[in-house]
Order: structure tokens, then C-alpha cells, then sequence
């Protein structure tokens, strides 16, 4: 068997294949397949409408997109707009898991948060927008806020339902072994509901970079959002798609870092 | 000399104007290192019983006495086995087993003796660093049971501690139990609704009746130890309690 996955023989079938092989080739494919079935759409479609303005080809986007890596300023502003990601990111999680966790204990503190987070969840995160300028100004005050914002309530309703959903049998079992209450929070509640604390920050994290890129459209005049009204007002489409993709690349990047993270803290699980 | 002594021990759950007794009048006196099993038909309240006893809950009357105090919160002086093990699933088997003594301030080098030995007797060394979900249903149980005696409690309470494991591995679980027994000599009360597992574990089956939980008997098996499942003296006790747990549960 080992000799067979070793050698790769010339001409090969796929029914010659191992179980192993063939799903190790089905991995690499599929992905493959779509993505040159989108840009070869994508081709196609640029071509019908032949306007670089309209629909730059793959080819112009791509090469914008090489371009990049000779241009400071990209970097400059993607760097700004991560750092803003992860302020206000941190500022969703300090504020938002320790209320998470207190709700989640507590009946009257969630009797009496319950309502205001009810009420200010429903509000759209963009129509924080004209508000937080007036609080903050223009620059990082706002585009932080609203990351902040965006990201609060999932890390707060996540880490309630984390602390909620941990097993009565183990607050027993802990209390017939002598825990006290300090002790049931750090052994019990923590680790009970971190990886739904996880859930929520992935989340935070991944509507933090939705709404910074929406914030800076607006609230600011650098970042990545910025650098993408620019090339739309300048009409470089495709730097606008190149940008797009490099946008979606981050998150992709960012979401991959969390859950990383996540597998290494509840390895338990 | 008297271990636990439940004295008049009612329950009654109310919703509204409904009030359902579930303990009638319970008392019953369990000598030290007694193995003693409570009996009785699906939703007599055997779990209801065991946790009032463990302070999980409220009793709606009565007394509990642990030697001569009066006990009614959950406390370190009563181990609980849970029907589902109830092991942290964030620690691992040896954190598990520490836990309890962590909680009672042992002596780091005291703790590190207790739980190896308490390994080494549930035959789980090497699987100290081991979660619960890397655990086979038998070591889990039997992690549990550990865990339970690291405590150093005073009674021990299990609530149908085979539950949740098939007809074969029950057997040899249960003979397992009783070599962990024998050797720590501590006072247990188990509740289940097995005949076959009562009969072998226990020196006296408390069987509840069905209706407003009551004593329907107290049953001593005298045979010697290990059992033979084969004997007759073991064949007649099964077939005693068979037919009591029959009357328990037409008496709803
Ligand atoms: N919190 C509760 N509120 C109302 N009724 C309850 C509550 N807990 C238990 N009961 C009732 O008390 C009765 C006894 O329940 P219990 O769980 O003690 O039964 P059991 O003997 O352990 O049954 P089983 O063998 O199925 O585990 C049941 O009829 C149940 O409906
Ligand atoms: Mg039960």
C-alpha cells in the first residue's frame, strides 16, 4: 500500500485510485472547478458589456491586483482599517462578555438589560452612522464606535446563551464537591461557555469588518473603505474589484485566525 | 453505628392549584458502610429522593441527619455520582478527580498521592490526560465514581450510576463497583430500577412504591461476596424484589 501512494504511476484512472487519493483529488477539484466557472462567467459577461468602467475583465482586475504590491498606500490603508477592526473589536468583547456573563447568572440582571439590549439591537447598525459623527467627528471615534457596536451584541447574546445552556448537573455537581461561588464562575461558567463566547466573537469579528469597510465609506477620509470610494470616484473599477477581493481575502484570513484560536482554547470539545 | 437518617421526609410539587406528593413519608436509617439500593418503578421519585438528599433540592418536609448534623445544602460530605457522569468536559480525568480536592484546600502533594491512587485502583493510568469524550461509557463511570471518593465523602449517592451502558458491559461494571467499594468501605446509596443489579450490589434494597412514595419494603440480602449471579439464594431475592416492584407499580 505504501509503495502505491508513493509512486505516482504514468498513466493513471481514476478507478485505479484509493478511497484516500480520490478524496484528497475531490478536495483540490471541486474548489477549483467553481472558482474557473465564476471567472470564466465573469469573462464572459465583461466582454458583453466591454466597458472597463462597467466590468473590468479578470485580467485588468488581476493586474490591479498584482499592482498592489508596489503601492505602500494600500498596505497603509489596510493596516489602518485591521488596527481600527481590532480596537473596536476588543472594545465589543471587554464590555460585551463580562454583561454576557452577568446576565447569563444573574435573573435580575438580565430582567433589567434584557429590555434596553432588546430595543437598541433593533437598531440598524447604520443608522449609527450620522450620530456617532456627531459624537466622534470624523476619523478612527466613529468607525471604532460602530465596530464596537456591530460586534456588542452578538459577543453579549452569545455569551448568554453560553452560560445558559451549560448543564445544571455540573453547577450540582461542583457545589456536592465543596466549590464555592468564585470557584463555579472561574471552573464551571468560563469554560462552559467560551466556545459559544467564541461563536459570538467570530461573529463580532466578521460584522466588525462588514461595518468598518460601511463606516469608512463615510466617517473618514483613509482606511480601506476610503481607498475604495476613491477608486470609485476616480473610476478605476478594477481597483475597485481588486480591492473588493483583497477585502474578502482579510476577513477570509481573520475568520480562519478565530477559529484557529478557538480550536486550540476548546480542544475539549 | 447510624450513618443517615431520613426522618419523615415528604415532597410535593405545586404548580398552581395543582399539588402533586411525590414523597409521601420517608424515613429510613442506613448503618455505616452499608450498601444500600432504593428500588422502585419509573417516576416513583427515586431521583427526586436522592437528590433532596444531596441538597439539590428542597425537601417539602422532614429532616435529614448526616451523623448528627442536619444537612440540606449540597456539601462536600456527600459524593454524587450523576446518571450521566456529569464529568467536566473541560478537564481532563486527572483535573476531574483533582477537582474536589482542590475545592477542599488538600495539600498539592496529598492531592497528586490520592488521585494516582485513585487511578490506579478505577485501572485508568495513562489516561490521566484524557477528556471525557476520548472516554470508553465504563471509564467514564468509573472516573465518576473516583471523582466522587476523592471528596473523601461520607455517603455516597448514585443515581443509576449503569444507566447509560448496554446489558454486558453493566455486569462487569457493576462487578468493578463492587471491588471500588469494598476496597474504600464507605456508606453508598444507589438508586435504580434494575432487579439483577440491586440484588448484586447491595446488603438492603429499599423498594418505593409508585403511590405518594412510600416504603413499600426493605429488603437485607445476606449473601456472600462476590455473588454468584447463578445461586439460588440469588435467583429467590431477584424473584422477591421482581414481584414487589410488580405491586409497586400497580399501586399508582
Ligand atoms: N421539578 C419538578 N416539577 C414537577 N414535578 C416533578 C419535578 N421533578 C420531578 N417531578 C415529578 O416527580 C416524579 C418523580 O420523578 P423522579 O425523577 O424522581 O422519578 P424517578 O423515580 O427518578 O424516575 P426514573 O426511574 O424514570 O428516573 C415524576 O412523576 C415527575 O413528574
Ligand atoms: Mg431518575
Amino acid at each position: 500500500m505504501e509503495k502505491v501512494t508513493n509512486q505516482i504511476p504514468k498513466n493513471i484512472s481514476l478507478s485505479e485510485l484509493t478511497g484516500e487519493q480520490r478524496g484528497l483529488l475531490n478536495k483540490i477539484l471541486s474548489p477549483v472547478i467553481s472558482l474557473s466557472a465564476f471567472v470564466g462567467f465573469w469573462y464572459l459577461m465583461s466582454l458583453h458589456y466591454n466597458s472597463q468602467l462597467l466590468l473590468p475583465t479578470p485580467r485588468s482586475t488581476f493586474t490591479a491586483f498584482v499592482l498592489f504590491f508596489k503601492t505602500p498606500d494600500v498596505w497603509k490603508n489596510l493596516l489602518l482599517t485591521l488596527e481600527r477592526v481590532l480596537k473596536g473589536f476588543s472594545c465589543a468583547m471587554i464590555i460585551g462578555v463580562p454583561v454576557g456573563l452577568l446576565m447569563g447568572v444573574s435573573k435580575t440582571a438580565t430582567r433589567m438589560l434584557d429590555p434596553l439590549l432588546g430595543c437598541f439591537r433593533q437598531v440598524p447598525i447604520m443608522a449609527w452612522v450620522p450620530l456617532s459623527i456627531i459624537w466622534f467627528g470624523l476619523g478612527n471615534g466613529p468607525t471604532i464606535f460602530m465596530i464596537a457596536l456591530a460586534g456588542l451584541f452578538s459577543v453579549v447574546l452569545n455569551t448568554i446563551v453560553g452560560v445558559r445552556n451549560i448543564s445544571k448537573d455540573y453547577f450540582h455537581a461542583a457545589r456536592s464537591m465543596g466549590a464555592g461561588s468564585f470557584s463555579i464562575f472561574r471552573h464551571i461558567v468560563l469554560p462552559g461557555a467560551l466556545p459559544d463566547i467564541l461563536g459570538g466573537a467570530r461573529l463580532a469579528l466578521g460584522g466588525g469588518w462588514m461595518a468598518v469597510i460601511c463606516a469608512e465609506f463615510i466617517a473618514t477620509s483613509a482606511g480601506f473603505g476610503f481607498a475604495m470610494v476613491e477608486a470609485q470616484t476616480r473610476m478605476e473599477t478594477e481597483k475597485l474589484l481588486a480591492l473588493m477581493i483583497l477585502g474578502a481575502f482579510v476577513g477570509y484570513l481573520m475568520d480562519k485566525c478565530i477559529c484557529a484560536a478557538g480550536n486550540v482554547l476548546t480542544q475539549w470539545k | 453505628m447510624i450513618k443517615l437518617k431520613v426522618e419523615h421526609l415528604g415532597k410535593t410539587f405545586s404548580r398552581g392549584d395543582d399539588t402533586r406528593v411525590v414523597l409521601g413519608d420517608i424515613s429510613f436509617e442506613v448503618e455505616d458502610r452499608q450498601f444500600v439500593s432504593i428500588l422502585g418503578p419509573s417516576g416513583c421519585g427515586k431521583t427526586t429522593l436522592l437528590s433532596i438528599l444531596a441538597g439539590f433540592q428542597d425537601a417539602t418536609s422532614g429532616n435529614i441527619l448526616l451523623g448528627n448534623r442536619k444537612v440540606s445544602r449540597p456539601g462536600p460530605d456527600r459524593g454524587f455520582v450523576f446518571q450521566n457522569y456529569a464529568l467536566f468536559p473541560w478537564m481532563t480525568v486527572k483535573e476531574n478527580v483533582m477537582f474536589p480536592m482542590k475545592q477542599q484546600n488538600v495539600p498539592r502533594e496529598e492531592r497528586e498521592r490520592t488521585a494516582a491512587r485513585l487511578l490506579n485502583m478505577a485501572q485508568l493510568d495513562g489516561k490521566e490526560n484524557f477528556f471525557p469524550k476520548e472516554l470508553s461509557g465504563g471509564m467514564k463511570q468509573r472516573t465518576a465514581f473516583i471523582r466522587a471518593l476523592a471528596g473523601r465523602p461520607e455517603i455516597l449517592l448514585m443515581d443509576e450510576p449503569m444507566g447509560a451502558v448496554d446489558f454486558q458491559m453493566r455486569q462487569k461494571l457493576q462487578e468493578e463497583l463492587e471491588s471500588l467499594w469494598l476496597k474504600e468501605q464507605i456508606t453508598v446509596i444507589m438508586v435504580t430500577h434494575d432487579v439483577d443489579e440491586a440484588v448484586y450490589l447491595s446488603d438492603r434494597v429499599i423498594v418505593l412504591s409508585s403511590k405518594q412514595g412510600r416504603i413499600l419494603d426493605d429488603v437485607f440480602i445476606d449473601l456472600p461476596r462476590p455473588r454468584d449471579r447463578e445461586a439460588e439464594a440469588y435467583e429467590k431475592h431477584k424473584t422477591r424484589l421482581n414481584s414487589l416492584l410488580r405491586k409497586a407499580f400497580k399501586e399508582i
